[in-house]
């Protein structure tokens, strides 16, 4: 084992986040952070899902034939996330609207099956959970500073209770409208990705070229 | 036992990629996976159909001003009475139980919905039948008329409830329960302020004609409503729905009956 | 001291291996204010055609000076109409109280005190972005080591006059951060940005603050008056219904109608694009592109026709004259970075533009202006059309080669 499991779990948060490191799971990113209520469920979801597809997939790694690895891996994550789905639906109703395809869609998040065919064919079934686990967080973890920035200067909210009482009900605040439309997801993605490769050089891609300069000619 | 382990051991010892044994797991595991899906589905799915009502229910009371943070609505919603309307005729029905009747798929149904020649409300067709909802006091005489409307706005159809109230003419309350109109512009719709608009509004005019209207410029004092800032084309899109149910298309006939004891 | 002499005695602390070589730019930029810079420019964009970006970007400024004095006018005009048919008691703020202090007052027919209250609204809007956007500037300058160049000038002279009038100044210094900040620097400086900054800045106050940014409350700042811009009143009840308003083609292209600041006139525009095209600053290619997109598809429109949308049957010359079309055509779609490179390439560039505009003004009932959306949308697609020009030579040349040989 070449990581302690605490690696596995920490690795994920920031020097390896699915999110600002591979730029996995970016559309469901987009889609559901404009509330963090929304946001919250949506990160349970995915740490469920992604923690426990790794756990069976690493308990079946040696049954599972290499001809049909993949949909193997499809059946479980999907019935999981049917699974999630239903429960959702059954006991967070109000939020289950919002979120309403996204939850399905976390079927095709590419961290969910990157994890599962990555680490969780090669590893034993409670390392592979704690990846999963871990990797579900790194998710979480950018969704929820996403959820935050938006909802706040969207809405002038936090988890729906008010903290800048906007113009509209008479406060003071003007609530920015542009971060309730998805688009700006990716800016604040964007900027995020931006702030955490100027904190940790390493993440930084090598240029793919270089605008030459008269000089150099 | 020992047979079984032998099984067990035949089956681990077949080479993984052999077509037996891609087939069993293969077989195996749909069952597995589609009998634990179906499980929670079946379930679950009464905790979700209570959820979906008390939803629908919750709505109502909004409208109706019931509704507040905490609130029992199960046993609240027991003072309305679902009762399903006939729109052409304009009277009660009692073809459909109005406790599962659904507005919306009936007005999918060729049988049970009218294709609208003239169509401000951009809804296609129309249900020839309605669920209304009547508020009733404790002693039991009519308090407020609850009505589903739906339209087009600029982005997506309005769904939502006007609640009137028993003279069927002033209007006590409108809300939308589900839209997409744009953040800040046209989804004010939700807006509190805005709503408080709609309370004492008038229907008609003492001859009975539809004057309601959302506009920018005042014109009928009793029957205005200021249109939303900035959002011309959700405005339209609530003046037009609102004006479509409550006239001659819509529910005008079903609440005149209702005033004269004919419904 | 002479000032020259000042400058040339500090240069040595700012240079490399001065006490404050980190603020080179900072002194750089100081420096170029009062003279004529020591260092030419080496990278894009004029790399591309060997006149010097500073004469680039003063010439650009100086084109819009027309439309500068035309915002300070038409905006005192505007304001001061409105506020002429309201009770004394009525008229009160700041600006008001200054005009009255130096005895213009508020009077439509005299000049000056429509300039002068036309300044009013627009130096603070101009002055806020010149600092909020300078801060941003000279921050990405000092980081990255390199110059603030006079790009930023047109950025933010172009960003302030596409505003209304009522833009509270909070947004105004958001909008310019934005651009600055996402427009150009985060792509790596002037020169490098494939978006038109002062545009991005708009468009993200389009977006975040609708309600500021569009309606019929904005257009003049005089609390509680509404009136809705020619596009508004030509996308609800049509274009001949503008002389309902009072509004000739005549009054729409000298631009004595309600609009951003500097939007208004499209003959201050033309003047501004007459001297850019004799500077040779501008590229006619995309202009003639624009104006052909525009007047073909809104001519085809026009034949279409369509009894429920009054936006069909607007004639091309009604389109040239409101809304922003003809400031976006002079100052934006020519903006030689984030346009086209290759001379076919350019024309393509032009038409998309003209085409996008009618196509959003006409027939996307949401937004009544489509300028602003159309540039950035053909400033999105500028590398995709050079892309395919180059591809289509190579292509062509190396069919000429086979059958020469």
């Amino acid at each position: 084992m070449s990581q302690t499991r605490k690696e596995l779990l920490i690795d994920p948060l920031v020097d390896n986040n699915p999110i600002t490191l591979q730029v996995l799971g970016i559309c469901s990113a987009l889609a559901v952070t404009s509330s963090l209520n929304v946001a919250f469920v949506m990160s349970l979801a995915v740490i469920a899902v992604c923690g426990f597809s790794s756990l069976f997939i690493s308990f079946l790694r040696h049954y599972i034939p290499n001809s049909i690895r993949i949909i193997v891996q499809m059946v479980i994550i999907a019935s999981l996330v049917i699974l999630v789905d239903q429960i959702i639906k059954a006991y967070a109703y109000e939020i289950s609207k919002t979120l309403s395809v996204f939850v399905g869609l976390i079927i095709t998040n590419c961290i969910v099956m990157g994890r599962a065919e990555a680490f969780a064919m090669k590893n034993k079934p409670f390392e592979s959970f704690v990846d999963g686990v871990g990797n579900g967080l790194g998710y979480s973890l950018l969704l929820m500073s996403v959820g935050v920035i938006r909802e706040l200067f969207g809405s002038g909210s936090l988890f729906g209770v008010m903290i800048f009482e906007p113009v509209s009900n008479g406060g003071w605040y003007v609530p920015n409208g542009l971060l309730l439309l998805p688009p700006s997801a990716f800016f604040i993605i964007g900027f995020i990705i931006w702030g955490v490769r100027t904190w940790k050089k390493s993440q930084v891609e090598a240029r793919e070229y270089k605008i030459q300069t008269l000089e150099e000619h | 036992m020992s047979k079984h382990n032998n099984i067990l051991t035949k089956f681990k010892n077949m080479p993984v990629d052999g077509m037996t044994k891609t087939l069993i797991v293969a077989i195996t595991l749909c069952l597995v996976c589609s009998m634990v899906v179906s499980f929670a589905a079946v379930n679950l799915k009464e905790v979700q159909e209570a959820n979906k009502s008390i939803d629908k229910q919750k709505n109502i009371l909004q409208v109706a001003g019931l509704y507040y943070e905490g609130i029992d609505v199960k046993k609240s919603f027991s003072s309305f009475e679902p009762i399903v309307v006939d729109l052409n005729q304009g009277t009660f029905t009692n073809r459909f139980d109005p406790l599962t009747f659904d507005d919306r798929k009936a007005a999918q149904d060729p049988e049970l919905s009218i294709s609208l020649k003239e169509d401000p409300a951009s809804i296609g067709r129309r249900t020839n039948f309605a669920t209304v909802y009547l508020l009733k006091k404790e002693d039991g005489s009519l308090d407020k008329i609850i009505l589903p409307i739906h339209g087009y706005g600029l982005w997506s159809t309005l769904y939502g409830f006007i609640a009137l109230e028993k003279n069927g003419n002033d209007i006590f309350g409108l809300q939308f329960y589900q839209h997409a109109e744009t953040p800040g512009l046209g989804a004010e719709v939700d807006n509190p302020k805005w709503k408080a608009q709609w309370k004492g509004k008038k229907l008609n005019n003492g001859n009975g004609e539809l004057m309601i209207t959302v506009a920018k410029t005042k014109k009928y004092k009793e029957h205005h409503i200021d249109a939303l800032a900035g959002a011309t084309l959700t405005s339209n899109g609530v003046d037009n729905l609102v004006k479509f149910w409550m006239g001659e298309a819509g529910f005008k006939k079903f609440l005149k009956n209702l005033q004269n004891g004919a419904a | 001291m002479s000032l020259r002499n000042y400058f040339h005695s500090l240069e040595p602390h700012f240079e490399k291996g001065g006490k404050y070589e980190k603020y080179y730019p900072l002194f750089e930029m100081v420096e170029t204010i009062f003279f004529t810079s020591n260092t030419v420019t080496k990278v894009a964009p004029h790399a591309r055609s060997f006149v010097d970006m500073k004469r680039v970007m003063t010439y650009v400024v100086i084109s819009t000076i027309p439309c500068i004095l035309w915002a300070l006018y038409n905006t005192g005009l505007q304001t001061n109409s409105v506020l002429a048919t309201m009770s004394v008691e009525a008229q009160s703020g700041w600006r008001i109280t200054l005009l009255q202090l130096t005895g213009l007052g508020i009077d439509p027919d005299s000049l000056i005190s429509n300039v002068f209250h036309g300044l009013l609204y627009f130096l603070p809007i101009y002055l806020t972005t010149l600092i909020a956007g300078g801060i941003c500037e000279v921050t990405f300058a000092t980081i990255r080591g390199h110059e603030v160049n006079e790009g930023f000038l047109v950025s933010s002279m172009l960003f302030a006059l596409t505003l209304p009038a009522s833009t509270p100044l909070w947004q105004v210094a958001l909008g310019i951060a934005f651009g600055v900040v996402v427009g150009k620097e985060v792509f790596g400086g002037t020169g490098k940005n494939f978006l038109n900054p002062a545009l991005t800045g708009r468009a993200f106050l389009y977006f975040a603050y609708p309600a500021y940014m569009s309606g019929d409350s904005i257009w003049t700042p005089v609390d509680g008056y509404s009136g809705a811009t020619s596009l508004g009143i030509a996308a609800a009840e049509g274009y001949e219904s503008l002389s309902n308003y009072g509004i000739t083609w005549a009054d729409a292209f000298l631009g004595t109608i309600q609009g951003s600041l500097g939007e208004t006139s499209t003959l201050a525009c033309a003047i501004g694009l007459v001297f850019l095209l004799l500077t040779k600053i501008a590229n006619y290619r995309m202009v003639i592109g624009c104006l052909l997109g525009m007047i073909i598809f809104s001519s085809f429109l026009n034949w279409v026709g369509s009894d429920t949308n009054p936006m069909f049957s607007m004639p091309w010359y009604w389109h040239l004259v409101i809304g922003s079309y003809a400031f976006g055509l002079v100052f934006m779609v020519t903006e030689p970075v984030s346009g086209s490179h290759t001379n076919l390439g350019r024309y393509i560039y032009g038409a998309l533009i003209g085409f996008m505009v009618v196509m959003i003004r006409v027939l996307n009932p949401a937004f009544p202006e489509g300028m602003m959306l159309a540039i950035l949308f053909g400033n999105i697609f500028a590398p995709l059309i050079d892309h395919f020009v180059v591809m289509a030579n190579i292509k062509r040349r190396a069919k000429f080669n086979v059958q020469t040989q």
